[in-house]
């Protein structure tokens, strides 16, 4: 039904972005700028937001509610659990390599998207914005690659 | 990428309903021609003036402002190059049509020295009095040429005038709005769809963008290389010359054969008694074709369409039967553009996981609205 039309979501707003992981370093203007990028998609809870293996074409920001990061089949609980300011889909992007990971989620949440064409058309013309989502998104794996060596046996024994 | 993980290949159903698609599209496009080409004439304007929105967007100016300031912008240059350039174009109209005539009158001397020479090689020719025909034809067309094919010239320009006066509206509303209509199509799209259709969004607009941009290129090519040639055969009005045989070649083979004729009409003109030249002018003109086809077109254009050059053959000529001269025109980027669209919508279908996500949706959506409507037991 929804080309009959549907309920108008609220629109994303700059406070919205100021509060995410990935845009926290942005200024008032920059965040402008990636206000005119970015789009609002909401999903019911239970709901695949992307599967494993899928070509990646777009970044997520969690605006609201909880996605779940899962490796259905192999493993029986989610990866990890991302709440609210938290981004995901971004190695798809990065790397142009399939989605390595499924994309859920626990309750409704509502996205902040950010289209492939338009995060590449970032990057490429604003070097100020490009350097500091780049920053975050380093930060961000670099986070997430010291959990994996913790979680891994060599990181056990280290401990 | 499909479900399986292998990346999608168009089948040959897929194929045929592109092509079937874009001769319907054509056929219908000829029905609305009014409609059409000042719209085509928008998405030309719309993609020259993109970059300067997205440079003002990335400044941090609204998409309302920025889409106002490069149209208040490009009718600047307008209105500017109008005030220069129409009162000098209007004070030459009562020559333009003394100049046609003179130039009609040296083309048809051209024809009638090679017939003539002709006549003289091969006696069979000279029997059957062809250049004595060919002259009392092209003669009896000149002479009525004004009174029979004037008034519907000018009645079509006429007619055709508020029709264009359209495409910088439409040009204005495609920069300020279109960013809109892009989220209004993608928020009716179902959430298993939504990656697919932002890339259908985005190649689409890259094909588009490509080949009218591509286009716009290839006719400032074009341009140069005849105007520097005709410059160099000397020529006079080599440049306007060299301008009009490149935006006549918008349309495939017809474009060309006039473009080529105009440039043949001025040389024989400018040089009566010295058919070398407008030979030379031939040769020019082959040659800048044979780079346009196989540089320059692969280099701009081409790059927007990965088809196979003998498809893009016959679909230009399929394009002609369906709808004539836009057929021409029309065909190619509509092509590229159903193809993307057919191709994605192959995937969608033939992908049972997306039509398996999308089904799960309006379950769950069923499940959330339906959840309070069994009565509670007693």
């Amino acid at each position: 039904m929804k080309w009959l039309g549907r309920k108008n979501e609220l629109a994303v707003d700059e406070h919205q972005l100021a509060s995410t992981e990935l845009f926290r370093d942005l200024g008032a203007r920059e965040l402008r700028i990636v206000d005119a990028f970015v789009q609002e998609r909401s999903f019911l809870a239970g709901e695949v937001i992307f599967d494993e293996g899928e070509e990646g074409q777009a970044l997520y920001v969690v605006a609201t509610g909880k996605v779940a990061i899962c490796l259905p089949g192999r493993f029986e609980t989610p990866l990890a659990e991302l709440s609210p300011g938290s981004f995901f889909g971004e190695l798809g992007l990065l790397d142009n390599s399939p989605r390595s990971a499924q994309a859920r989620a626990l309750e409704p949440v509502t996205l902040i998207v950010l289209s492939r064409s338009d995060f590449e058309r970032l990057m490429d013309s604003h070097a100020r914005i490009a350097s500091r989502i780049a920053l975050q998104l380093a930060r961000h794996i670099g986070r997430r690659l010291r959990q994996m060596v913790a979680a891994s046996p060599i990181g056990k024994s280290l401990s | 990428m499909t479900a399986s993980g292998l990346p999608y290949r168009a089948g040959p159903l897929v194929w045929a309903a592109n092509i079937g698609a874009t001769c319907v599209v054509l056929f219908l496009f000829q029905k609305i021609l009014w409609l059409v080409v000042p719209f085509i004439l928008a998405l030309i304007i719309y993609y020259v003036l993109m970059p300067l929105k997205l440079q003002l967007l990335l400044r941090g100016v609204s998409h309302d402002r920025a889409a106002a300031w490069v149209s208040l912008l490009a009718f600047g240059v307008f209105l500017a190059g109008a005030v220069f350039a129409f009162p000098a174009l209007f004070g030459e109209a009562i020559a333009w049509q003394d100049s046609a005539m003179r130039y009609l009158g040296g083309g048809i001397r051209l024809l009638a020295g090679a017939m003539s020479d002709l006549e003289q090689r091969f006696g069979f020719i000279a029997q059957s009095s062809a250049r004595e025909m060919l002259e009392a034809q092209l003669g009896g067309f000149f002479e009525h040429f004004a009174e029979k094919y004037l008034p519907g010239l000018v009645m079509g320009i006429v007619a055709w005038s508020p029709s264009l006066m359209l495409a910088p509206f439409l040009a204005f509303f495609m920069l300020r709005d279109g960013w809109r209509f892009r989220r209004f199509l993608l928020r009716a799209v179902p959430n298993a769809y939504f990656e697919r259709s932002l890339y259908v969004m985005d190649e689409v607009d890259r094909t588009a963008r490509q080949y009218f941009v591509g286009l716009l290129q290839l006719t400032l090519l074009d341009t140069v290389c005849l105007a520097a040639g005709l410059w160099a055969i000397g020529i006079s009005g080599a440049l306007t010359l060299g301008l009009v045989t490149a935006v006549l070649a918008w349309v495939p083979y017809i474009g060309s054969i006039i473009g080529c004729l105009l440039v043949v009409l001025v040389a024989a003109t400018d040089f009566p008694g010295q058919p070398g030249v407008a030979y030379a002018a031939i040769a020019l003109f082959l040659f800048v074709r044979l780079l346009d086809d196989f540089v320059f077109m692969p280099l701009t254009v081409g790059k927007s369409l990965k088809m196979h050059p003998l498809l893009t053959v016959l679909m230009i000529f399929v394009g002609g039967a369906v709808a004539g001269v836009p057929g021409l025109m029309l065909v190619l980027p509509v092509l590229g553009v159903l193809m993307v669209i057919g191709e994605t919508l192959g995937l969608l279908l033939t992908d049972p996981r997306l039509r398996a996500r999308h089904a799960h949706e309006q379950a769950l959506r069923q499940q959330l609205v339906t959840r309070d409507l069994p009565l509670p037991p007693c």
